[in-house]
């Protein structure tokens, strides 16, 4: 089956071509971030001017035209309404043009996914970690086969937090990995940490650092910054491990890029004798190609949308989107 | 010295002191964390968990007698029972643990960790363990969080029963219960889908 998936969920508009599993194409355009953060409405244009030329841009990476398409996906939600919308009406257009199926896909399912089919894992358990979100979830089959949300923030994702972070220290390019290389050769200050068993919360951390600045040397505020957020995150998910008694470990999401988390997770899931998986930091960040794999996985399993129900989900928890199976 | 437990943050083991058998619980090193943090960690949790569980006893909550406290262990007295989680109860096990943390919550002792994994069920009752998350807050948010830890790891009638015991002892927990009905409403909890 050759499927194409849409990602357009926040500031990438992504597609992503697969055939039986195998990735073909994964191109992207992004919206560079200002001083502003994301104006919904601009990025949603940013994408409406992007959507053809990335989508061409996919299909020649392929070596594919249009009507070689037996399917296709896109990004239902969570994600920012106007965005999702573009991603939508043309993943919409396309199938109507093509007569061929089309899946909405969870954004959640699709990070975490992509890395579990890369890295040939079974049964992970995962941290997802990225602008919106940062959850740790494991496979359930519980009512209908989805994932577990078992831990979670309680306010906002930790890359939203290194990214405002980032906006207000002025760092350029304002982004959570700007805050990366600048924690470098950075001492540590203490911080709040906050976990709650296997949540955890970030907007208490965000706040004081915040307020460090000016009064400590940056590289000293992003490094105890940094350390803090992570140390949090790994102590929930080392807890998820021992009372999941996985053997598998993965890590998805944006922030899943940074290479110190990575570090931190691969020393727990060693010292638990778990295996640790991430993959390349094109498929961790917002995706096409992630989209694809669930978009076929669903549409072989038959899991398709008429297209007058193919709608967005701003809020569109993981653990309420059904899995298509291995 | 032999280990009985094994967290994912502490050792729990058995030694003999003065010729008695007590319980260590030491809060481990964390490789993956730099020490500046894991110390800090690690030294501010003994010692709260410490002071936490002096005042749970003072509250008439029965928890594991306190013997002794250095920088990352914590020495008390042996508990013999089993964990909840692993024991046969009966139902109205669950509306005394809803009493128990009814009591607590007026002592305004949160628990931080409160699931069957941390109640012990002995012969004379039920003791609340593992006091490592714990703290002392007024906040109706924190209570409400335990009240939340605890409903994800019970049945629906299970929890009822536990509800009926809480709201029965808890003086605030009306308010308390309002809150985690807004929690559990707040934007992520949330599903809205639009057309």
């Amino acid at each position: 089956m050759l499927v194409m998936g849409i990602e357009s969920s926040a500031h990438t508009f992504g597609v992503g071509i697969v055939r039986n599993g195998r990735i073909l194409a994964n191109e992207k355009s992004m919206y560079r971030i200002g001083t502003t953060g994301m104006i919904p409405a601009k990025v949603a244009q940013f994408h409406s001017e992007n959507a053809s030329e990335v989508m061409g841009r996919a299909l020649s990476a392929a070596k594919i035209g249009f009507e070689d398409l037996d399917g296709i996906g896109y990004t239902m939600g969570p994600g920012m309404g106007h965005c999702l919308q573009v991603g939508a009406l043309s993943a919409k257009t396309v199938a109507r043009m093509l007569r061929i199926p089309i899946a909405p896909v969870n954004h959640a399912v699709g990070h975490i996914e992509i890395v579990r089919h890369l890295s040939g894992m079974k049964d992970p358990l995962a941290l997802y970690v990225s602008g919106g979100n940062s959850q740790i979830l494991k496979r359930s089959d519980g009512h209908f086969p989805h994932y577990r949300v078992l831990g979670e923030t309680f306010d906002i994702g930790v890359g939203n937090m290194l990214d405002t972070f980032a906006r207000k220290m002025k760092l350029d390019p304002a982004w959570g990995s700007s805050v990366e290389k600048k924690a470098m050769g950075g001492r540590y200050m203490k911080m709040p940490y906050t976990v709650k068993g296997m949540d955890f919360s970030f907007t208490g951390l965000l706040t004081h650092s915040m307020k460090q600045i000016g009064h400590a040397k940056d590289s000293d505020i992003c490094f105890s910054l940094q350390e803090t957020a992570f140390s949090m995150l790994c102590e929930a998910t080392e807890r998820a491990l021992l009372l999941t008694n996985s053997k598998e470990l993965e890590v998805c999401g944006g922030v899943a890029q940074n290479s110190r988390l990575r570090e931190m997770l691969a020393s727990i899931a060693k010292e638990h004798g778990a295996r640790f998986g991430s993959v390349e930091k094109q498929y961790d960040a917002d995706n096409g190609a992630m989209i694809a794999v669930v978009a076929e996985r669903m549409l072989k399993k038959g899991m398709d949308e008429s297209i007058g129900n193919c709608g967005i989900s701003q809020r569109y928890r993981a653990d309420s989107a059904r899995l298509a199976g291995a | 010295m032999r280990i009985i437990a094994e967290g994912a943050e502490a050792q729990v083991f058995k030694a003999v002191l003065l010729g008695d058998t007590v319980i260590v619980k030491t809060r481990k090193a964390k490789g993956y964390r730099i020490k500046a943090i894991d110390d800090d960690i690690r030294a501010s949790r003994t010692r709260i968990e410490a002071r936490v569980m002096e005042r749970a006893h003072s509250s008439g909550i029965m928890v594991p007698r306190l013997i002794a406290v250095d920088s990352f262990s914590i020495y008390m007295g042996l508990v013999d029972g089993k964990l909840m989680k692993d024991a046969r109860i009966r139902k109205d096990s669950y509306g005394r643990l809803g009493r128990i943390l009814g009591i607590m919550h007026n002592a305004d002792i949160v628990h931080g960790d409160f699931t069957p994994a941390n109640i012990m069920v002995a012969k004379d009752g039920l003791y609340v363990i593992d006091f490592g998350l714990s703290g002392i807050s007024k906040s109706h948010e924190e209570k409400a969080l335990d009240v939340l830890l605890m409903k994800r790891s019970l049945g629906e009638s299970q929890y009822r029963w536990f509800i009926d015991g809480y709201t029965h002892s808890g003086r605030e927990s009306k308010a308390i219960m309002g809150r985690l009905a807004e929690i559990e409403l707040r934007g992520r909890y949330q599903v809205r889908t639009l057309g």
